[in-house]
């Protein structure tokens, strides 16, 4: 186990210099100087030459390279042109808002996904399992804010039962009551996933469901509860572990516009609002804090791997 | 080639049996499943309306008749106007020849940067890790995240910068299909044939190796052009993709939103064209992967 764990940290670390080096990379690709294209089109050339300066931006590139990968190694992502504060405060401000809606939307995706799945694959093309591959394909095309918007439209515009936008922190205010305005936000982000994720439980239940200690445990007179629950769900595990670490890049790509759509104050709708305008350093911190989390996820998922199946570790 | 002869002693032209086994095998692809039938019908559709565009839409997309704004669904419009009296309609055919040329450059583009770095990357290994890891890098970006990146870099909205923004995204998931392919396509037979003949690795890669990319290569195209539609739909909703004056779904979304409460129509109708392309690209995909490339066939 520990010389697997090492040599998928050792992948870890290759794959985090990697997308920070992208990052740089991307920032360099601005056409013309980025001092000037940061500081408008009014900004005189001491102006530019004062920013070229504080920046190193006047330095040789892989200077700026080495000043780049050491900020980040101390946690400094650089300085929001807009905001006038550390990118990473600014992320941080925002992030909690993100995290409670990235838990409502794995809810949705576990809580419903697996569920229906299990169920899919106990009576294949039975009702439950063909309503869910019609919702599967119907979710694959569905965009997120399309069905975020409808929802609003129906939930707190004509019933009025829902807030229909805007989040206040429950950290601060530890009102719990905040979170029913993630209801709709988790849906619409976490719906389309869970239809994903019910298709692979099910493919990989029915699997698994024809082996042969399926039926011994059948023969055995266990009740079909336990069938299920503990000999089958936990070896089909591993499919499903993929598909719901899958959808960390989808729920983060998802979350993007679901908090624009809901006027949430959180990560995905501060990298839209530094996009228009023009914020680049908090562009590349928000990148670079996503990829690492994702090459983070992808990490914590090899390692569930192992955990679940042991005959893994030894490859 | 035989067959060809055959036809044209016949009395018929050489072409005419190439044409009539196409005919019956895309009879044999839209029967087989319903859904893909389906599929193909809306999109000859969509095709329909981008070619026709202006002249079967009721009224001109652009129009503004302040008189007639946030009308819900009636007779004289169909699907109800928006907050400058536009006709939902008439914007959504307009959107449809937008989106299916975004489609197309961006699958294209995903295509030629793709395919030519993938099969070279599969045939050269110390090439192919280093473009690897690469690839896997760009993939850590969850994709819209990494489209607004490109979109703030490129600078203004504009449809050539959509293109290449999304198409930079979609690139490296095709150079994986592609790499994948190539590895196992190399390992044949023929190849080692080939190679015994000495024929040089270009005449290898041309000849040998990318006809057989062709269907992989197809199928990932039209999942890419699903996913790139819904992609760009969803940079124009967030104000960063085409320029607002161009009717586009996703714009036109973004519009309705300040009125999604008192009309829900404005965005109704746009996203359902939008799922609508969306799931007959998908269905299409599903059906020429299971038809071209069975060994790839997914499992759900």
């Amino acid at each position: 186990m520990l010389t697997f764990v090492l040599h998928r940290s050792l992948g870890l670390v290759v794959s985090t210099f990697i997308v920070i080096t992208i990052t740089f990379v991307l920032m360099q690709l601005i056409p013309g100087d980025p001092a000037a294209v940061m500081l408008g089109a009014n900004a005189t050339p001491e102006q530019i030459e004062l920013l070229r300066e504080t920046w190193g931006l006047n330095q040789p590139i892989y200077v700026q390279f080495l000043r780049y990968l050491s900020n980040f190694l101390h946690g400094n992502l650089g300085e929001s042109l807009f905001h006038r504060k550390p990118v990473l405060e600014i992320i941080a401000q925002r992030a909690e808002t993100s995290l409670w809606l990235g838990a409502a939307a794995l809810l949705v995706v576990v809580g419903l996904g697996i569920p229906a799945g299990v169920l899919g694959a106990i009576r294949p093309n039975g009702l439950t399992d063909n309503a869910m591959l019609l919702i599967a394909l119907a979710g694959a095309a569905i965009p997120s804010f399309w069905l975020g918007l409808m929802l609003m439209a129906l939930f707190a515009g004509r019933l009025g039962w829902l807030p229909s936008s805007g989040f206040t922190s429950i950290c601060e205010t530890g009102n719990l009551a905040n979170l029913k305005s993630l209801i709709l936000p988790g849906f619409s982000l976490g719906f389309v996933n869970a239809a994903l994720v019910a298709r692979t439980t099910r493919s990989s239940m029915l699997d698994v469901l024809q082996a042969d200690y399926i039926t011994t445990a059948k023969a055995k007179g266990l009740r079909g509860r336990v069938v299920i629950m503990k000999h089958a769900f936990r070896n089909a595990a591993i499919p499903i572990v993929t598909v719901v670490s899958f959808t960390f890049a989808s729920l983060v790509s998802g979350a993007v516009v679901t908090e624009t759509v809901f006027a949430l104050p959180g990560v995905g709708s501060l990298i839209v609002q530094s996009v228009l305008k023009r914020d680049y350093p908090v562009i590349q911190g928000i990148m670079a804090v996503v990829a690492v989390l994702y090459v983070l996820v992808n990490f914590a998922t090899d390692l569930s791997y192992a955990l679940l199946d042991p005959r893994i570790r030894y490859r | 080639m035989n067959e060809n002869v055959v036809q044209s002693k016949r009395g018929r032209p050489s072409w005419w049996g190439w044409v009539r086994s196409m005919g019956a095998s895309l009879w044999q692809f839209s029967t087989r499943r319903r859904t893909t039938g389906i599929a193909l019908l809306i999109l000859a559709g969509l095709l329909l309306v981008a070619a026709t565009g202006p002249l079967i839409s009721p009224y001109d997309a652009d129009e503004i008749r302040m008189t007639d704004r946030l009308q819900g669904p009636n007779k004289t419009h169909l699907l109800g106007t928006d907050h400058f009296g536009r006709d939902i309609l008439s914007r959504a055919l307009s959107g449809t020849r937008i989106t299916l040329l975004l489609g197309i450059s961006i699958s294209g583009f995903a295509l030629c940067v793709g395919l030519p770095i993938g099969m070279l990357a599969g045939f050269f290994d110390r090439f192919g890790l280093v473009v690897m890891r690469l690839v896997d890098a760009v993939m850590a970006f969850p994709a819209i995240i990494l489209a607004l990146a490109l979109m703030a870099i490129l600078g203004k909205p504009g449809i050539v910068n959509v293109i290449l923004a999304v198409g930079l995204v979609w690139a490296p998931r095709m150079v994986r299909v592609v790499y994948s392919a190539t590895l196992s396509i190399r390992e044949a037979t023929f190849i080692e044939a080939a190679r015994a003949l000495g024929v040089p690795s270009r005449r290898i890669l041309l000849r040998h190796v990318m006809v057989n990319l062709v269907s992989p290569v197809i199928v990932q195209a039209t999942f890419t052009f699903a996913f790139s539609i819904m992609e760009v739909a969803a940079l124009n909703f967030l104000g960063v993709g085409i320029p607002p004056y161009v009717a586009s779904w996703g714009g036109m979304m973004n519009e309705g939103r300040t009125y999604v409460i008192r009309a829900p129509w404005i965005i109704l109708f746009p996203g359902l064209f939008l799922a609508t392309a969306v799931l007959s690209f998908n269905l299409i995909g599903d059906a020429l992967r299971d038809r071209l490339d069975p060994k790839l066939r997914r499992v759900m």
